[in-house]
């Protein structure tokens, strides 16, 4: 399966095959960012703001400087009104479906 | 005081893309050209770190005339080239400046050196006038802002030596952000705020002085000043905000009894100085529970959208706002967006942190 595939294919706020590996490495890069070893198990419907995982502007900053590291997705400039960020699975979703496609062979 | 500056190459020194510019690199840009020459000729030394190959520094070295005491030019992170270069000179982090364009290079850099001070090339275009750049003047302004520089440098030692949360060290550095109705005597600073500041501004022009003394006295509007200070220091005025109480439409009528009134931030700033400090959250809350005890439904801060203000962006996404309408196509970069937020309803309002004190306005 392609990423394009799990990206296009997935209803949106599900998580497909190539997602469920996101979601792992997006818990590990926010539990890094906001220094809490407990985020690394959060549900996917948990919120990335507020009593969620409790992001603010730095480390939010982080977080997106991070997943451009570690994926190559600029989200800051894909989705201009941030709502990808509400919780840990609509941003696996969103980081998923624009996978480069070195990661499908 | 700032010792030597690190510019990154690509659409900050040069006014384009060094590699993607074909047969013909492009122009340095005029304005950073004469920050370059001002500050060569003050003693401040200059480096360059880029993603680019080296022939790009021998480039920019060439083309602007100015000497450069170091260059890192390559693909790894900035924050390692800058250490390369604070090694090889032999300075403190906190006597260097480093300017870039892009966001994420500048977040990086922050995080793994936060004693380095980051801009934009819009602040370094300003900084001359910079008491940090200003090695040889000596005004009480500027001695003022020497010793602020001073107490930045013991409150970051302080808080790398501290092993708790942010929020904890804020409460132990004794933090206290003032949020009250401006003076007329603060207009002045206000309005240099909204000239200086550009990652946290959700306006992006500047408000004149006669605009806002006008909007001081205003019956429908409140213009509010954010004061920063700690047991390092009191660093002032560091924020404001502008509001319409939404009395009167457009039209000048009022709403009818029953229907719903809005505020709206029409403007909305920070210094950069301050980030970290827990002053926008504390400000974004304050304004939240002041709108929804004036009896708005509804807190507006139409903010415009660029790759500058990404986290001030951030910061009003964790205080519960969102942009609108939802629908593609979204606002487009440099089009502002309307951040609104319901002050009734399930969505509890954000709470004040302890550090921050509201005064009571009308």
């Amino acid at each position: 399966m392609t990423a394009d595939e799990a990206g296009n294919g997935a209803p949106a706020g599900e998580v497909g095959e190539v997602g469920e590996n996101v979601l792992a490495e997006l818990r590990v890069l926010l539990s890094r960012v906001t220094g809490r070893a407990q985020v690394a198990f959060i549900a996917p419907e948990t919120a990335l703001f507020g009593d969620g995982v409790g992001l603010d502007s730095l480390t939010g900053t982080l977080l997106l400087v991070e997943v451009q590291h570690r994926f190559g997705v600029d989200v800051a400039a894909e989705d201009l009104n941030l709502d990808c960020l509400a919780t840990l699975a609509t941003l696996a979703v969103f980081v998923s479906q624009r996978l480069p496609a070195r990661d499908s062979r | 005081m700032i010792k030597c500056v690190v510019w990154d190459i690509d659409n900050t020194l040069l006014a384009g893309t060094y590699l993607e510019s074909g047969p013909r690199p492009p122009e340095p840009d005029p304005e950073l050209l004469r920050v370059l020459r001002e500050l060569d000729h003050r003693g401040i030394v200059h480096a360059l770190a880029s993603k680019n190959p080296p022939e790009a520094a021998d480039y920019v070295a060439t083309v602007t005339g100015v000497p450069f005491a170091a260059a890192e030019c390559g693909w790894g992170r900035k924050s390692d080239a800058l250490r390369r270069i604070i090694d090889d000179l032999g300075l403190g982090a906190e006597a260097v400046a480093f300017v870039d364009d892009d966001l994420l290079e500048r977040a990086e850099v922050s995080a793994a050196l936060p004693e380095v001070l980051v801009l934009l090339p819009e602040d370094a275009a300003d900084a001359p006038s910079w008491p940090e750049f200003s090695p040889a003047v000596i005004t009480a302004e500027g001695r003022r802002r020497g010793e602020m520089y001073a107490q930045r440098r013991r409150r970051q030692q302080e808080a790398r030596a501290f092993g708790g949360s942010r929020d904890d060290f804020l409460r132990n550095a004794g933090t206290q952000v003032i949020i009250a109705p401006a003076d007329l005597v603060d207009v002045p600073r206000l309005h240099e705020l909204s000239v200086r500041t550009h990652q946290f501004n959700t306006a992006g022009a500047p408000a004149g002085e006669d605009e806002l003394a006008s909007l001081h006295g205003s019956a429908g509007h409140r213009l509010i000043a954010v004061r920063l200070r700690d047991r390092f220091g009191d660093d002032g005025i560091v924020g404001g905000a502008l509001i319409d109480r939404g009395e009167a439409n457009d039209s000048g009528v009022p709403p009818g009894p029953g229907a719903a009134r809005c505020w709206t931030v029409s403007l909305l700033m920070m210094s950069c100085r301050a980030l970290g400090r827990g002053v926008l959250d504390a400000l974004l809350a304050a304004l939240c529970q002041r709108a929804a005890g004036d009896g708005a439904g509804e807190l507006r801060i139409p903010c415009l959208v660029t790759d500058r203000n990404v986290p001030l962006r951030l910061a009003l996404v964790a205080a519960g706002f969102r942009a609108s309408p939802a629908a593609q196509p979204g606002p487009q970069p440099g089009e502002p967006a309307m951040f609104a937020r319901q002050l009734t309803g399930p969505l509890p309002l954000p709470a004040l942190p302890d550090w921050a004190t509201v005064a009571d306005w009308p």
